[in-house]
């Protein structure tokens, strides 16, 4: 698993949350996403630069990290 | 201003016929030609509010029995849009409903300014309750009956348009379509309601339309704001229950009944989900009118 991760470019992360769910717009593949607080968390740290290599090579997140990549939101760099 | 009720049957016939008319419902113009007397017959029955109009048209529509060698034993129906044929033809019998469905697939296929739920909405106090539900779950008996006897505003019984600039509820009154048992249920129901003749063995069983209330059609300009989302499911002999849903679930759910939620991308999304925001989500299920009407009349 890389242990660096960016958005895939063009990804604008629209997205609207509701009582700790979220709905996002996946920019680039036109489907909706439905996603927990952690994933949509995840998905802002990574736009801000806001989270560090130690914490994206936790196995606690790898699963995670590799979900949103499937769903082509994130890419490794 | 001029309404098909004007007209008498053989004027609205000989109308048809020749330059046909300029059908005003709603936002939308229609120029309709036929020659064929039960689209005149429904046209007289069920559109004796709406206005006629002059000048543009959003859809041009012909009903026409087509020239094949069918015609003699078994006569057919064929819709025109802009002159072509878009769909299979069908008994003549099934002539005017197949105007209903030919302009409902006009208005969700091109009003591409709307976002577009396949949904029954009605309104009360300016605010609306919407009814999004596949065919089968009882939601045009309940917008018949809400409209009927309820004393809600019939917006629309199949297309739901959110204005993606604004946030509102654009109406689109025009007949309610009853399928199957739902057309006894809404004539015991509603006795005052005016029906067209029963249809048989078309795709959807046996259809009827019921004429819109006339005050919703002379109220067809003032649009809504979305309050509630209320998808229901008819199970005969249950008694009401209301759970309400999440909004993320609403949203989903309402996506999925939308027609062009994929095609307008990230404007889509954003109208969907500030109707979200405004709007309270419930998972309904009725087996009674009465009791079902009560609820409505309940909603905060």
């Amino acid at each position: 698993m890389a242990s660096s991760w960016r958005l895939v470019p063009g990804q604008a992360l629209l997205h609207r949350g509701w009582d700790d769910a979220f709905v996002l717009y996946n920019d680039l593949s036109g489907d909706t996403h439905l996603l927990s607080d952690g994933a949509m968390a995840m998905l802002i740290a990574l736009r801000d630069g806001d989270v560090t290599p130690d914490e994206l090579a936790a196995p606690e997140v790898a699963e995670l990290l590799a979900t949103l990549r499937q769903l082509d939101l994130i890419e490794p760099c | 201003m001029t309404t098909v009720g004007s007209l008498t049957r053989t004027q609205l016939g000989e109308r048809l016929a020749g330059s046909g008319i300029h059908l005003r419902t709603g936002h939308f113009t229609t120029l309709l030609r036929s020659p064929i007397g039960s689209v005149a017959d429904g046209i007289h029955l069920l559109y004796n509010d709406y206005p006629l109009r002059e000048g543009f048209a959003d859809f041009h529509l012909d009903l026409v029995r087509p020239v094949t060698l069918r015609r003699w034993v078994r006569p057919q129906v064929t819709l025109l849009y802009d002159g072509r044929s878009m769909f299979k033809p069908l008994p003549l019998d099934q002539a005017f409903p197949m105007f209903e469905w030919g302009l409902n697939w006009c208005v969700s296929s091109r009003a591409n300014r709307y976002l577009i739920v396949h949904a029954a909405v009605v309104e009360k106090g300016g605010r609306a309750a919407i009814l999004p539900a596949p065919p089968g779950s009882g939601k045009s008996t309940l917008c018949a009956a809400l409209v009927g006897r309820g004393g809600w505003r019939l917006l629309s019984d199949e297309l739901t348009l959110l204005r993606l600039d604004e946030g509102v509820l654009y109406p689109l009154p025009r007949p309610i379509s009853l399928k199957n048992a739902s057309i006894a249920v809404i004539r015991d129901y509603v006795p005052g309601s005016v029906m067209s003749r029963a249809v048989t063995d078309t795709v959807k069983g046996t259809v009827a339309h019921v004429r819109a209330p006339a005050d919703s059609v002379a109220r067809a300009s003032e649009t809504a704001l979305p309050a509630w989302v209320v998808f229901p499911r008819f199970e005969a002999g249950s008694s009401v229950t209301a759970e309400p849903m999440p909004p993320v679930e609403t949203f989903m759910q309402l996506a999925q009944n939308c027609f062009n939620y994929s095609l307008l991308g990230a404007e889509g999304f954003t109208a969907l989900a500030d109707l979200v925001e405004r709007s309270q989500g419930y998972r309904f299920r009725y087996g009674v009118l009465d009791e079902a009407l009560a609820f409505f009349d309940s909603l905060p």
